[in-house]
């Protein structure tokens, strides 16, 4: 084998990946016509490594399904238009008002962004009394660069159309709970000074260079208690020494924090004693870390956040958050203080022209959750840089430049903002989503200095207070939604989500971002040995596993680690999303559901 | 086989600490996508663990002596590498090779294989697997380093903590 040639290298200012907010430093360089390589001659790569999904990022420039040029699109085809026409028309689009007209809901405010939302009430009843639905409508992924989202708050504002900012309902829960709780935070790189960690969450998985620093801390301490409340099939509970493994309920992982420290661990199984003298482990230590992770589509994100500011609180440790979106924290705050709505609002209101910037939508969040709002929107316009699911259904089709691709600046969590230069620029006659917004009448500030001061500094979300309620608390009163306990016979398995680089596959902007072909990522269903025997599996066998929301066929893992009733499914591919039939009056995104399981 | 830029005999090698590896394949992305696609870089399930093994580079390497068109060659350095242009993807290495650090999937008709990432080498620098890898659990070091630091050396290319006492 043969390296590529190091001639002709061309050396780019220092870009950040966004992949996940550790946000590694990367470089990149060409070695050849079209291949460009991960990599820095002048030293290793990244902080302290790059991850495989850093790697990545060298893959998606010069990707087959790039969006390259303008397209109108109609049930006989997509005809490629020019930039400028393409522009015009969803500038015209945006401005039309057409039967629906706006209304003073963006003033408002009163709508909570995300969150364990109050489910009992009818999306459609969700706005204001009084208030009409809007026409317009704008959504942007949450891990553009924060001018960029900015930008789109201002053309939302001068053509009277909603926005909001997608970032996954997960990484937005969490950001809130913990913001709320004024918690002292700290980056990943800190964890190494720690003389003890609390790991919530499967964090080597989802943040491998985060995992570098408790490493270092463990070669400082060795007898150090790295305590982890996890799957325990996961990578992280490998390191542990001692491991705690939450059941797959909705709420599970927010009552286990809480168990920490009130000590009650009746209501989560005899294993959860553990917990009991974790607190007392614990409270000695003079430099304790509480690593969470913002798994994918943890519907409890919120409480548990909360729950972890609490604990944080009581034993004077410090918090590492890490999200799956790099630049998911500065994003909600944004969104918060920029009147932005929560998109399941968006999504009920089903405007008729919806402009989406980025965000694959139908791949994030399934087709139960989003295809019946956006087979009503008249006007669906993409801007972004690769072609997906939601983008499939525009009427107009818009290339853009990925977010790596522009120079900008991101708040990778609480006092961590960054600013970052471009990987590579865009491809000739690719515009930013910012130059998109520009032309299409947002007040661009040429200088960048966006109308978002104030928020970056301080911890304060503005409408995080309805969260205050200790989780263990509201669960006793019945206030929150739960899954199903143990089911009955014949009802199937309670399956919930897991995400592990092994099975990254596909989604939206971010997610995007898939493994070399070589790994074969494919959806894996990790379940009980007992429920793989009853439903005549083997390890690794082929199954389909039947949700409300449809089918998918996997590679089935059978172990001890998953407990019997129970079981973990990729969620990094769309199809296993679709299958779970999350909608929000329902399942919200991230709930388990009940599966039937069986052979090919 | 590439062209070389120094001789200096090359004394380290790339280890695996055992107690470190999380499993998360930044290894084989590196190498992917810094080899024109191909890795030469594959992993085993061993049940508790998935782990990276390379090649080791070997004093008498077998897949240089079963080659037919003479594509592997060990050169000056101890680097044992592969012509681009003159393997066939015949397979013969990989049968040979007594670790089964090669692969038969064959990539553009060819077999993947370590270099050590020459490009890098020349310059100093560590492999790209070991430049990656989070965790520090791949290195390029000589085993009187990873010894130097308290640990032991397992075959020649292992690393832990005890011999013995896993995580």
């Amino acid at each position: 084998m043969c390296s590529e040639p190091s001639a002709a290298v061309v050396e780019t200012p220092a870009a950040r990946c966004l992949l996940c907010n550790v946000g590694c430093p990367v470089r990149i360089r060409k070695g050849g016509p079209d291949r460009y390589l991960p990599d820095s001659p002048a030293r290793d790569a990244g902080y302290a490594g790059l991850c495989g999904r850093g790697s990545v990022l060298a893959d998606l420039l010069d990707h087959p399904d790039r969006l390259l040029n303008a397209s109108r699109c109609t049930a006989g085809g997509c005809q490629e238009i020019g930039l400028a026409a393409a522009m015009q028309e969803a500038a015209a689009a945006l401005e039309e008002k057409g039967a629906a007209p706006v209304s003073g809901f963006m003033e408002t405010g009163a709508v909570p962004f995300s969150g364990r939302a109050k489910g009992t009430v009818p999306f459609s009843q969700r706005r204001e009394k009084g208030t009409a639905p809007f026409a317009a409508a704008i959504i942007a992924d949450g891990n553009l660069d924060l001018d960029t989202l900015a930008a789109a708050g201002r053309l939302a504002a001068s053509v009277g159309a909603a926005w909001s900012v997608f970032v996954p309902p997960s990484d937005a829960g969490l950001v809130h709970g913990l913001d709320a709780g004024g918690s002292a935070f700290i980056g990943p790189e800190d964890l190494a000074d720690a003389d003890a960690i609390l790991i919530v969450g499967n964090a080597y998985a989802t943040h491998p260079v985060a995992a570098h620093w408790v490493f270092e801390a463990r070669k400082a301490r060795p007898r150090m208690p790295v305590l982890v409340m996890a799957d325990a099939s996961g990578v992280t509970a490998d390191y542990a020494t001692s491991v705690f493994q939450p059941r797959l309920r909705s709420g599970e992982a927010a009552c286990a924090v809480a168990a920490i420290l009130t000590g009650q661990t009746d209501a989560l199984g005899p294993e959860a004693r553990t917990l009991a003298t974790w607190r007392d482990r614990l409270r000695g230590c003079k430099s304790l870390a509480i690593v969470v992770g913002a798994e994918l589509d943890y519907a409890d994100a919120r409480a548990l956040g909360t729950e972890v500011a609490r604990l944080a609180a009581e034993l004077g440790a410090k918090v590492c958050p890490l999200t799956t979106y790099g630049a998911a924290w500065g994003a909600v705050r944004l969104a918060a203080s920029a009147g932005a709505v929560p998109i399941e609002t968006i999504l009920a209101e089903a405007p008729r022209t919806l402009l989406v910037m980025g965000v694959d939508l139908d791949s994030s969040l399934g087709r139960a959750a989003v295809g019946p709002a956006l087979d009503k929107v008249v006007n669906l316009i993409y801007a972004g840089p690769m072609v997906n699911r939601t983008s499939r259904r525009a009427s107009l089709m818009l290339p853009a430049a990925f977010p790596f691709e522009v120079a900008g600046r991101a708040l990778l969590g609480p006092g961590r903002e960054v600013r970052f230069g471009p990987l590579l620029r865009p491809p000739a006659g690719v515009p930013t989503i910012r130059e998109i917004l520009a032309a299409l009448g947002s007040s661009a500030d040429e200088k960048g200095a966006a109308p978002v001061s104030g928020f970056m500094e301080t911890g304060a979300v503005p409408f995080s207070a309805k969260g205050t309620v200790p989780f263990s608390q509201r669960r006793e009163k019945g206030t929150a939604p739960f899954a199903d306990g143990p089911g009955a016979p014949g009802e199937g398995l309670l399956v919930a989500p897991a995400q592990d680089p092994f099975h990254f596959a596909d989604g939206n902007l971010t997610r995007s971002a898939a493994w070399p072909q070589i790994v074969r990522p494919r959806p894996v269903l990790a379940m009980a040995e007992i429920d793989a025997q009853a439903a005549g599996l083997v390890d690794r066998g082929r199954a389909v596993v039947e949700g409300p929301g449809g089918s998918v066929e996997v590679e089935v893992a059978a172990g001890s680690t998953q407990r019997p009733g129970q079981a973990r499914i990729s969620a990094a591919f769309a199809e296993v999303r679709d299958m779970f039939g999350w909608t929000w009056d329902g399942r919200r995104p991230g709930e388990p559901v009940r599966a039937r399981v069986r052979k090919v | 086989m590439p062209e070389t830029t120094t001789t200096a005999a090359v004394e380290k090698r790339i280890m695996l600490d055992l107690d470190r590896c999380i499993e998360c394949k930044s290894c084989m992305a590196a190498c992917y996508y810094g080899h024109g696609r191909i890795t030469g870089l594959s992993f085993v399930d061993i049940g508790p663990a998935l782990l990276p093994v390379v090649c080791r580079q070997c004093s008498a390497p077998a897949c240089v002596e079963v080659c037919p068109a003479k594509a592997m060659k060990r050169d000056a350095r101890g680097v044992v590498a592969r012509g681009i242009f003159m393997c066939r993807g015949c397979g013969s290495c990989v049968r040979a090779c007594p670790f089964g650090m090669l692969s038969l999937e064959l990539a553009g008709h060819q077999v993947a294989k370590c270099d050590l990432c020459e490009d890098r080498l020349a310059q100093g620098l560590a492999p790209r697997c070991a430049a990656v890898c989070p965790t520090g659990a791949l290195r390029f070091a000589t085993a009187a380093e990873i010894e130097g630091e308290g640990l032991v050396v397992l075959g020649g290319r292992i690393v832990g903590d005890h011999p013995i006492q896993r995580r």
